[in-house]
This record gives structure tokens, C-alpha cells and sequence, in this order.
């Protein structure tokens, strides 16, 4: 289970979105450069249509990692309405590196891939959070990472997420909606496929951010 | 990790295989100076997909089985043996299947049993049972060089603590013997070096054997 939100800010804005993250969180950004597999179960295949998700992390040494991820549906009801994060069901696993030929044999069609290229932070604030800020690529031939381009020139998404579990989801929403609004100012956060837009007064406070050489103290 | 072998009993033609002989391996382990440590157990489960039409039949394998190994037990291994493929993954993987809701687990089987050390051995001996029944359906023992991680130069050693285990054992007059399926290790995309997915590995080919040369058994 996790809870999650996420906005767009534009790519302009990103440095002093940076800095802002850097202050509140209080540990060093990684490196963010994620090669992320849709794959979709064949027709007829399963008591329904299934999806999952395989993340290849190419930043790691000695080689790249893979985790696959299947994310369910989100929490439903007036108590989910009441949350302004999304809870979601959300599962987590590493594989070794021939889960994509494993799932491919499995029946499992590559539906889209995207590179996800940007940084993260990780950190504990009531809660694991971790933010993510990337440029989501696409591929214009299967796999050809070295030649993605972005999806929406100019603009980045910027993903906070926190694992939760039945007993906790709440404190954990809690924790992260606290966090979001310390990034207001630059980026609106909510749940996934509610857009609003970018927050129009980012420029000012990126300006802000900047002139003020990052030490700013939150 | 050190180098084990996965050997599993056949028993000769006419013969089934028995707790009998479960028990006779045992006090094997212990004749030749086996110190028992404890018990292990692993699982194995056969998956079958599931299809909306059962007259529509995508090409998919029949083969596809994971494991739980006594040694890992944060981990899940699937394998493919007719396309030649190993996985390694978090246990959790075993509940993105279930949400996934293609695949379910139609047959599952416990490996349990008891372990010993005999010098720089570490031996396990243990019957084939499916869950929920108590009827044996086969006995593996692993046997493991606890000095090397490589599976060649372990191989020697190997072969022959294997001959010294046949010695011992035939004197017990039991009708059958201890089977090592030598496997390509390479196929697998699997090097030298030892790993949990060599284990992983032996057991789904080991399970082939048994299935197409084991008998139907009588209970106990």
C-alpha cells in the first residue's frame, strides 16, 4: 500500500525546487534515471486483463537493478475523499534481470516504456517519503533508451510517495499532505490524474529560492 | 555461497520409494559420523495459467514453477526449465502473482526433512510430500561443499563424497540409489559461481526426473 501525489512544474523551475527539497529534507538527492516497462497480459490470459510494471534503475553499480511493481487500485469512498492523497494498493519486488524474458515468456506484451531521467530524495518525516523530480522520456524505437525524448518539453513531474499500511494509511497521508504544502509555493501536488496545472506563481518564488543562494532555512 | 548438488532418489524398476528408505538415508548420515543439526523444509509450486476461454490456448509454458528455499527465505525463485529460465526475486513477489490473477498455484510440495554436517559437509535429506498430505512422493538430498563457491572446481570433491555416500549406503540393500542430474549451468544464463538460482534450478530439473521416472506411491 502507499500513499501518493504528484504535480508538473515547469523544467525552468526545477534548480530552485531543488534547493527548496534539499532544505527540507535534509539528506543528499540521488540520481534519478529509471527505464520503466509496461507489459500487459496477452488476450485471454488471466481471470481478468493484468498489468505490471518492471523498473530497470540503470544508476546502479555494478549494473542495473530491476524491481517489479504492481500497483492496484486507489481507495475509494467518502473516507477517500476526505484524504487528499491517493492510498493505493502497491507491491514491491526485486528481481534479477531476466524477470522481463520470465514475463515476456509468461504470456506479458510490452505495452509502453518510458524513461524517467531527474532526481530524488529520500527521507523520514513522520513518514518514509520520498520525492521524485524527472523528465518523463519516450522511446521512439523499443528499448532505445540512449534516444528518448521527453513526453512534454519543458515540464517535469514531480511524485511524492510513502509506503503505508491498513493500520497506518492515515498518519501517513497526513505526514505527506504536511510535507506538500511546504512545496507549494513552486509545485501543486494531488492525487494522480486530478491535474491542476502548474502553480502560477513559481516564477517568484523560484526567483526567490535563487537569489537567495539555497540557504534559505525552512 | 558454498556449492551444493541436488540428488534425488529413484528407486529400480518395480520398486516405489518409502519413508522406509527416508529413514534408512538417515541413519546413512549418521552411520558415517553425520552430526543431525535440525530440520529444513522448502516449497515448490507448479503454476497454471488462467484462461477466460479454456478453448483458446496461447502459447504459453507448461513448466513454470517457484521455489522457496530453506537457505532464503526472503526470497522466491521461478523457473522455466523448457525456456531455460531462473529468476530471483523478493518473496513478494509470490502476492504481485496473486493480484496478477494469470498464473495460480495448482500443485505445491513441501521438501522436508533433517540436516547434517559431516566434516566440510553439509547434507540434507528429505521426502517429497504435496501439501496437505502426508503421502511421499519422492526423497532429494542436497549435498553441500561448505569450502568452495565454485561449481567446477567443487566438482571433483563432489563426486567423490557422492561415491563414499553410494558405498555406505548400499549396504543397507535398499532398492534404488541417489540420482545427480548433471545440468548446463550456462544455459541458464548461470556462471561459475554458486548462487541460491543454481539450487533453484537443480530442484526444477530434479522434479522433472521424478515425475517421469518415479512410480505412484503407496502411503508411508
Amino acid at each position: 500500500m502507499e500513499c501518493v501525489v504528484q504535480g508538473i512544474i515547469e523544467t525552468q523551475h526545477v534548480e530552485a525546487l531543488e534547493i527548496l527539497l534539499q532544505g527540507l529534507c535534509g539528506v543528499q538527492r540521488e540520481r534519478l534515471r529509471v527505464h520503466e516497462l509496461t507489459l500487459k497480459s496477452v488476450p485471454n490470459l488471466g481471470v481478468v486483463s493484468s498489468e505490471v510494471r518492471l523498473l530497470c534503475d540503470l544508476d546502479q553499480q555494478p549494473e542495473p537493478t530491476w524491481t517489479v511493481k504492481h500497483v492496484g487500485g486507489a481507495m475509494r469512498g467518502a473516507g477517500a475523499d476526505q484524504i487528499s492523497v491517493m492510498v493505493r494498493t502497491m507491491i514491491e519486488s526485486k528481481v534479477s534481470k531476466n524477470a522481463l524474458r520470465m514475463f515476456y515468456s509468461l504470456g506479458y506484451k510490452l505495452d509502453h516504456e518510458l524513461l524517467k531521467v531527474g532526481f530524488a530524495f529520500h527521507f523520514q518525516r513522520n513518514a518514509h517519503i520520498s520525492v521524485s523530480v524527472s523528465s518523463v522520456n519516450k522511446m521512439p524505437k523499443i528499448h532505445a533508451i540512449d534516444e528518448a525524448v521527453p513526453v512534454t518539453p519543458g515540464m517535469q513531474i514531480v511524485v511524492v510517495t510513502a509506503p503505508a499500511t491498513p493500520e497506518n494509511y492515515s498518519e501517513v497521508a497526513a505526514a505527506v499532505s504536511s510535507f506538500c504544502e511546504f512545496l507549494a509555493p513552486l509545485v501543486h501536488l494531488s492525487k494522480p490524474f486530478i491535474s491542476t496545472g502548474v502553480v502560477p506563481t513559481a516564477a517568484a518564488a523560484a526567483a526567490s529560492l535563487m537569489s537567495d543562494g539555497g540557504g534559505t532555512t525552512l | 555461497m558454498p556449492v551444493k548438488w541436488v540428488l534425488y532418489w529413484q528407486p529400480n524398476q518395480g520398486s516405489t520409494v518409502s519413508t522406509q528408505i527416508l529413514n534408512e538415508a538417515a541413519q546413512c548420515a549418521e552411520s558415517i559420523n553425520g552430526v543431525k543439526e535440525g530440520r529444513w523444509k522448502a516449497t515448490l509450486n507448479y503454476y497454471k495459467p488462467m484462461l477466460r476461454d479454456q478453448s483458446n490456448h496461447p502459447d504459453l509454458p507448461r513448466d513454470f514453477l517457484g521455489i522457496s528455499l530453506a537457505d532464503q527465505p526472503s526470497k522466491y525463485y521461478f523457473i522455466i526449465r523448457s525456456q531455460r529460465i531462473v529468476v530471483e526475486a523478493d518473496a513478494s513477489i509470490q502476492l504481485i502473482m496473486e493480484k496478477l490473477q494469470s498464473y495460480k498455484s495448482k500443485v505445491s510440495l513441501y521438501f522436508d526433512g533433517f540436516q547434517y554436517q559431516l566434516g566440510d559437509f553439509r547434507l540434507r535429506v528429505g521426502r517429497v510430500v504435496p501439501v496437505h498430505s502426508e503421502s511421499i512422493r519422492g526423497i532429494v538430498m542436497e549435498v553441500e561443499y561448505l569450502p568452495i563457491s565454485s561449481v567446477e572446481k567443487a566438482r571433483k570433491v563432489m563426486e567423490e563424497f557422492v561415491e563414499i555416500w553410494h558405498e555406505a549406503l548400499s549396504k543397507r540393500s535398499l532398492s534404488g540409489k541417489f540420482v545427480n542430474t548433471e545440468l548446463n549451468f550456462g544455459e541458464f544464463g548461470l556462471g561459475d559461481h554458486y548462487t541460491p538460482q543454481h539450487t533453484g534450478v537443480q530442484y526444477a530439473i530434479v522434479m522433472a526426473h521424478m515425475i517421469a521416472t518415479v512410480q505412484p506411491v503407496v502411503r508411508g
